[in-house]
């Protein structure tokens, strides 16, 4: 059942995983060609002292990209389901309800988890092209915040994807956008160091909050209330 | 059960964000305008003197320590020293005080303005552990940024900027030439002033595995060390280096027990700072020179110390007040009564956000206690039992309204207890 269970989320997300791989790596090019470009007409030890002096991010080209790839598999595993009432013959499966979408999510993190990975990866390799490991290394350290607001994204948007009702539906929102928005507020390199710890717990909270809005909806679903 | 758990991780979840959001779109709603106290040792009448924005538009003061208030241009006269340009095209200069005459190249010679802020200890500021080394003889009428990098460690690295990769040759005479002086490796801290737009440059402060303390500089492309004698035990914190054409000092010195000196470039470098009450931490520092006096004036965001000193740092005034910026404000008492606690993102003492929590104390029990009322009565309304909700009333008694908010978003579920 539980291989079943996977397998029906595999099929569902891999033509959208194969976009955002091509996305991703799409995006990671722009960033090779944007620093090539800089290298190409600036004295190279200008473009380190801007990096590091002046604190500029030359690879803000990724930024939102995690919180875009979170809400893009959030629509494609729950999308589907909500517009063609799908979920509620899911919930009706004789496993636990809160199980199953603990399940489901997994997948979808896992896959998000695997797609920040090779952006970090990527823009490790990028910045040691032309810079030292340190500020590779930093560079990694300055997008953390941002990969994580891709697994707020995901949540958020699984949030209000899953709710039924459209106030509590724009509650999860609103605290997920404010989550979000305290997440890209840099104004130069690794300045989330020492909050990040912090930030990471509080998302975890997203993982219990994620049974809520299913609950409501299989309560609903059980009384005909599911729309 | 995984629904009630749901439910609080939503409600935690609400309280936080609402307490780090909430006073930021307040501060946005009644921006606070009211700058730092600007304060000075006046030379001609020997006493403090400061202005500042006491009200709405442009409501300055200019007054002196005994509470006197002098108009713009006569509150100016009374620091010649600053507004000295002023004072020429008054035609009030050459000036006269304590029996010398001053005319504008003798108080441009001594003006100097040296400052120490929070943000320049090394653990309010994240940084690439990577500086060029500049030439400091460069032959020419600029400095100019090094076509390589220094990397401190285990050894002084250089690595190349266009290939991205390492300098042998400079590595190997660099980290000789500091061992040779007796630097134990590794480099435990480096400071310097990376700029070219500098009058001079003094190259780099390192600190060795030993907490010693060198100077490197790269001189025609060879180095230059020099051991900057301590006394035993002294402890570096932080350095920072201001390079002035013309001044003695090469800039402060921060000691571990948060003693400030000034770094000198002789045989006896530090010149001690005698300033009470002054907190690295949280205080910003500026050490005036003029030809007659040297003022320390150091301030938190609500009070303001000044220490004035004679030529040779020995002080013989010294002065403080809360500052007009420190005066509560209507919106902000109303603000602390409705909530508990503030968990404040950005402080202008560091680069880092925080979640540093501000209580707001007593007056809190009011929003505490008004916010209890309305979930009680919002209960009622709702029918639902008060006994049965006795965990979502502990929550809005102890946050107030943030506890409030989370609760009307995220209201229990009549089905909840059955899940």
């Amino acid at each position: 059942m539980w291989f079943a269970i996977l397998l029906k989320e595999w099929l569902k997300l891999r033509w959208s995983l194969a976009a955002l791989l091509a996305v991703h790596l799409g995006v990671l090019g722009y960033v090779f060609l944007t620093l090539r470009h800089q290298f190409q007409i600036e004295h190279s030890e200008m473009i380190w002292y801007w990096a590091f002096e002046l604190r500029r991010l030359l690879y803000t080209p990724l930024q939102y990209l995690p919180a875009f790839t979170g809400v893009a598999l959030a629509l494609a595993q729950f999308g589907p389901e909500r517009l063609n009432g799908r979920f509620r013959l899911s919930l009706h499966l004789p496993l636990r309800g809160d199980w199953l979408v603990w399940s489901w999510v997994a997948v979808g993190a896992l896959f998000g988890a695997l797609l920040s990975s090779l952006t970090a990866l990527g823009l490790y390799l990028l910045i040691g092209q032309w810079f030292p490991r340190e500020a590779a290394f930093s560079a990694v350290l300055t997008a953390l915040p941002w990969l994580l607001g891709g697994w707020v994204a995901y949540f958020g948007a699984n949030l209000a994807l899953l709710e039924p009702a459209w106030p509590r539906r724009l509650a999860y929102l609103g605290v997920s956008l404010a989550f979000l928005g305290l997440l890209y507020q840099e104004r130069g390199y690794q300045e989330y160091d020492q909050i990040f710890p912090a930030l990471t717990g509080l998302a975890l909270l997203f993982i219990p909050a994620v049974i809520l809005p299913a609950h409501r909806y299989r309560h609903q679903a059980m009384i005909g209330g599911a729309s | 059960m995984t629904a009630r758990i749901a439910r609080w991780s939503l409600i935690a979840l609400t309280v936080v964000l609402l307490a780090i959001w909430l006073p930021q779109v307040k501060n946005l709603l009644f921006e606070y305008r009211f700058g730092k106290t600007q304060l000075f040792y006046s030379p001609v009448i020997e006493k403090f003197i400061y202005t500042e924005l006491v009200g709405a538009g442009h409501q300055f003061v200019y007054r002196d320590q005994d509470g006197r208030d002098y108009d713009r241009e006569a509150f100016e006269q009374l620091i010649p020293f600053i507004y000295y340009k002023n004072m020429e095209l008054w035609g009030k200069l050459p000036l006269e005080l304590a029996g010398q005459t001053f005319d504008k190249a003798a108080i441009r010679a001594e003006r100097l303005v040296l400052e120490f802020e929070p943000r320049d200890l090394p653990e309010h500021s994240p940084r690439i552990p990577l500086f060029p080394l500049l030439e400091s003889n460069p032959g020419r009428s600029r400095l100019r940024f090094p076509e390589d990098i220094l990397r401190p460690g285990a050894a002084l690295t250089f690595i190349n900027s266009d290939a991205n990769r390492r300098e042998s040759e400079l590595t190997d005479s660099f980290t000789r030439a500091l061992a040779k002086a007796g630097f134990v490796f590794p480099v435990r801290a480096t400071f310097a002033r990376v700029s070219i737009l500098k009058a001079f440059d003094a190259g780099h402060f390192l600190i060795d595995d030993q907490g010693k303390l060198f100077q490197l500089k790269r001189v025609a492309g060879a180095p230059w060390v020099r051991s900057v004698p301590l006394s035993e035990g002294f402890r570096v914190r932080a350095i920072k280096i201001s390079e002035n054409q013309g001044s003695d000092f090469l800039g402060f010195l921060l000691a571990e027990d948060s003693r400030l000196f000034l770094l000198g470039q002789g045989d006896d470098p530090l010149t001690p700072l005698e300033l009470p009450g002054y907190d690295p931490e949280r205080m910003e520092l500026k050490l005036l020179f003029n030809p007659l006096y040297r003022t320390a004036i150091y301030s938190d965001r609500q009070e303001i110390h000044a220490i004035a000193m004679d030529r040779a740092f020995k002080p013989i005034a010294r002065y403080q007040r809360r500052m007009a910026m420190a005066a509560p404000r209507l919106v902000d008492t109303l603000w602390d009564s409705l909530t508990p606690v503030n968990l404040q993102w950005r402080t202008p003492e560091s680069r880092y956000p925080r979640l540093t929590p501000q209580w707001h104390g007593e007056k809190a029990a009011i929003g505490m206690s008004m916010a209890l009322v309305l979930a009680l009565a919002w209960l009622r309304w709702r029918r639902a039992p008060l006994l049965g909700n006795w965990a979502s009333l502990i929550l809005v008694a102890l946050t107030g309204f943030l506890g409030l908010i989370a609760l009307l978003l995220f209201p229990p579920e009549a089905e909840s207890a059955s899940s």
